[in-house]
């Protein structure tokens, strides 16, 4: 099947409403189809194995929260419906956030904010943080080795163990490393002008079609009912 | 025509990489190098000239810098960007795309060039570099020479009039060296002037016009091009110029193995998630050995010293130490690498702190010894982080001596080193060794493993 993209401020579009939806959610079901529903799009863009693992995590969680609210009694109860509860709002946008940022390049990011009339000093930060977290993943790697070396192991005993000790290990060196790399970075865009105030073009074509326009009309329906659910209208 | 009047700047805070009344100018079309010592005020000579003095580091500046006559303090950052272009030294953050084809529009993008325009000269730059396999990859599984010519292919797409290259070379091996040179000569074909800050000088004797030898933010001698292929080698020395020519380094070793060998590789395969880089590697070295690890950029120097220090499981084969079978944990303490990037390796607020962190009980005395002997007792209670390189280099050979490491693997240790200062990691290998280390050095420099290594470990070669 051939994958399908889509654009940019769609996606921004359908995070958004994935935040209402969550937020007035009516119940626990509502919620499971919410995550099925980002998982077909996933599944539409190519994603298969992002798509596959999402629904399966989210699945562990739900039976949790279902075994909190049925099973559980007394404080426990209440200490694991209050967390799973949050766990559920929180997920289907993490979900969803993930999709987009593995599915956008920072040109179409920069395009598409650049289309909106969204503010230089929003955009290049924005641009920025995105480009580093790929970065963050990499330092981490060197940092782990560095720990192994030094008996420190990033292990969960250890992580019980001397947990002063392992958070030092990680903040440290991560925050050198960020500092310079935030600085070249930075660098490297200024002298190829990325503060030129003239509009800025992008090389891949971002433009809405049908298929932005379906999928935003199926999230904003789901919404829309997700509220009168919750009111009670239907 | 480039032109500096007078032109004094110093850092706040920091002496280092001032530069003091600078008078010169460069014609059009001319390739100018500026080399010298580390902290000789070579790069700060670029950053004059790209606008990230004054605007990105800040300091006292005085003076006038004038670019066909116009004063460049008078313009705009993206202003100056378009006329001149910078390629910095590291390849990792350098670009700024995810993806490459976006990575060499980028700078067009920000000027706001029309679509179909961009798109037709991202082609022709890839083309013209002779990049195409490159294009349409994604960044971060691109080697650094790869990303070394992203970044370059970046800036030629702006066809600036000015190229200003920081020490371009110092993360690439020879080859990868030998095709920025191929791209240079085409920027001189086309006229442009270009301008190199750097400590490699090998490869620039056929393409410099003049060489500008720069000491404490001053110009000490210009050299023509005749004066500097002439130059010789001691003259190089006494000057504290790295090499002028290619020299395949000389071995000394093979003085009859007895076959005692310390540490000895069967077999050994290696790679990521089972599939293999590189297969049947075979080898032993003794205590006191100092062994060069070479290769291309990506053929797995780094996957091999993980998987010899222990950090990652081999796919198949056998590592003996001291005629023992060893597991990855057992190699794990024996042995220590000094990560290319030493920032990731130092995790105290003071150099003692440091030696002493993760063990339970340290041991003070040996502590104190041991920094003494590296030539760091005076910076004990300093934070690791405001040393130089070379000296964060030297913590974390103190930490591998107090932990009793006796395998030291070596990721780039001369990367951007002048000759002083290779001298002294020459010399500190040198000292580990005859203390009865087995020690690696992964490396491209000519330089240091003709003074330091005794054999050479081929990787990806028959």
């Amino acid at each position: 099947m051939k994958k399908v993209s889509f654009d940019p401020r769609t996606k921004m579009l359908l995070l958004v409403l994935c935040v209402l939806s969550t937020m007035f959610a009516p119940s626990l079901i509502y919620e499971l189809v919410l995550v099925c529903l980002i998982a077909i799009l996933c599944l539409i863009a190519g994603k298969y194995w992002y798509a596959t693992k999402g629904v399966v995590i989210y699945g562990i969680i739900y039976g949790i929260t279902q075994l909190s609210v049925y099973q559980m009694t007394g404080i426990w109860q209440s200490i694991f419906v209050a967390f799973m509860g949050l766990v559920n709002k929180v997920y289907p946008c993490g979900f969803l956030a993930g999709f987009m940022i593995s599915t956008t390049k920072i040109g179409e990011f920069m395009a598409a904010f650049g289309r909106m009339h969204m503010p230089k000093q929003f955009m290049i930060p924005f641009a920025v943080m995105l480009r580093y977290l790929p970065v963050v993943r990499e330092d981490w790697q060197y940092i782990k080795d560095a720990m192994r070396m030094r008996d420190i192991a990033p292990s969960l005993k250890n992580t019980f163990l001397h947990p002063v000790e392992i958070v030092e290990c990680l903040y440290v060196p991560l925050m050198m490393a960020a500092a310079n790399t935030a600085d070249e970075l930075s660098m490297a865009s200024v002298t190829r002008g990325i503060e030129n105030p003239n509009p800025r073009t992008c090389l891949s074509k971002i433009q809405f079609s049908w298929k932005d326009i379906l999928v935003s009309v199926v999230f904003l329906g789901y919404f829309v009912s997700g509220v009168l659910l919750e009111r009670g209208i239907i | 025509m480039i032109e500096f009047k007078q032109v004094s700047f110093a850092y706040n805070g920091v002496g280092e990489g001032k530069v003091e009344d600078l008078n010169f100018q460069i014609q059009t079309g001319e390739c100018v190098v500026f080399t010298g010592e580390s902290g000789c005020g070579k790069t700060t000579i670029t950053r004059l000239l790209n606008g990230l003095i004054p605007d990105f580091f800040s300091g006292k500046l005085e003076g006038q810098i004038l670019v066909n006559q116009e004063d460049i303090g008078q313009w705009e950052l993206y202003e100056i960007a378009q006329k001149v272009g910078s390629v910095f030294q590291n390849p990792k953050t350098q670009f700024f795309n995810t993806d490459t084809d976006g990575e060499i529009a980028f700078g067009l993008e920000n000027m706001g060039m029309a679509e179909e325009k961009m798109a037709r000269r991202v082609k022709q730059t890839a083309e013209t570099l002779q990049i195409e396999s490159l294009l349409e990859r994604n960044i971060f599984t691109l080697s650094g020479g790869e990303k070394q010519k992203i970044a370059f292919a970046s800036v030629y797409a702006m066809n600036p009039e000015i190229y200003l290259l920081d020490e371009p070379s110092s993360n690439l091996d020879t080859e990868a060296i030998e095709e920025l040179k191929k791209h240079i000569q085409i920027l001189k074909k086309q006229g442009k002037t270009i301008i190199i800050a750097e400590h490699r000088l090998y490869y620039l004797g056929d393409v410099a016009d003049r060489i500008f030898l720069m000491e404490k933010g001053e110009i000490r001698h210009v050299f023509s091009r005749e004066e500097f292929q002439k130059m010789g080698e001691k003259v190089q020395k006494k000057l504290g110029l790295r090499a002028l020519e290619y020299q395949t380094p000389v071995f000394k070793e093979e003085e009859k193995r007895n076959c005692a060998a310390d540490l000895k590789v069967c077999n050994l395969s290696i790679g990521y998630n089972k599939a293999p880089v590189l297969s049947n590697i075979n080898f032993s070295a003794r205590k006191g050995d100092i062994v060069a690890i070479v290769g291309h950029n990506g053929v797995g120097k780094s996957t091999f010293s993980r998987t010899l220090c222990g950090l990652l499981k081999p796919l198949g084969g056998e590592v003996y130490w001291k005629g023992k079978k060893r597991t990855e944990k057992e190699r794990l303490k024996v042995s220590y690498m000094v990560m290319q990037d030493v920032n990731y390796q130092l995790f105290a607020d003071s150099v003692e702190h440091e030696c002493g962190f993760g063990i339970k009980n340290p041991n003070l005395d040996q502590i104190e010894e041991t920094l003494k002997k590296l030539g760091l007792y005076e910076y004990k209670n300093r934070h690791p982080n405001t040393l130089s390189g070379g000296q964060k280099q030297r913590v974390a050979v103190a930490v591998s001596m107090i932990c009793k490491k006796d395998i030291l693997i070596f990721d780039e240790p001369t990367s951007g080193l002048d000759y002083k200062s290779m001298c002294g990691v020459a010399k500190l290998l040198k000292d580990l060794a005859n203390m009865g280390k087995v020690i690696f050095v992964v490396t491209h420099d000519f330089e240091l493993m003709e003074l330091a290594c005794n054999r050479c470990l081929r990787l990806g070669e028959e």
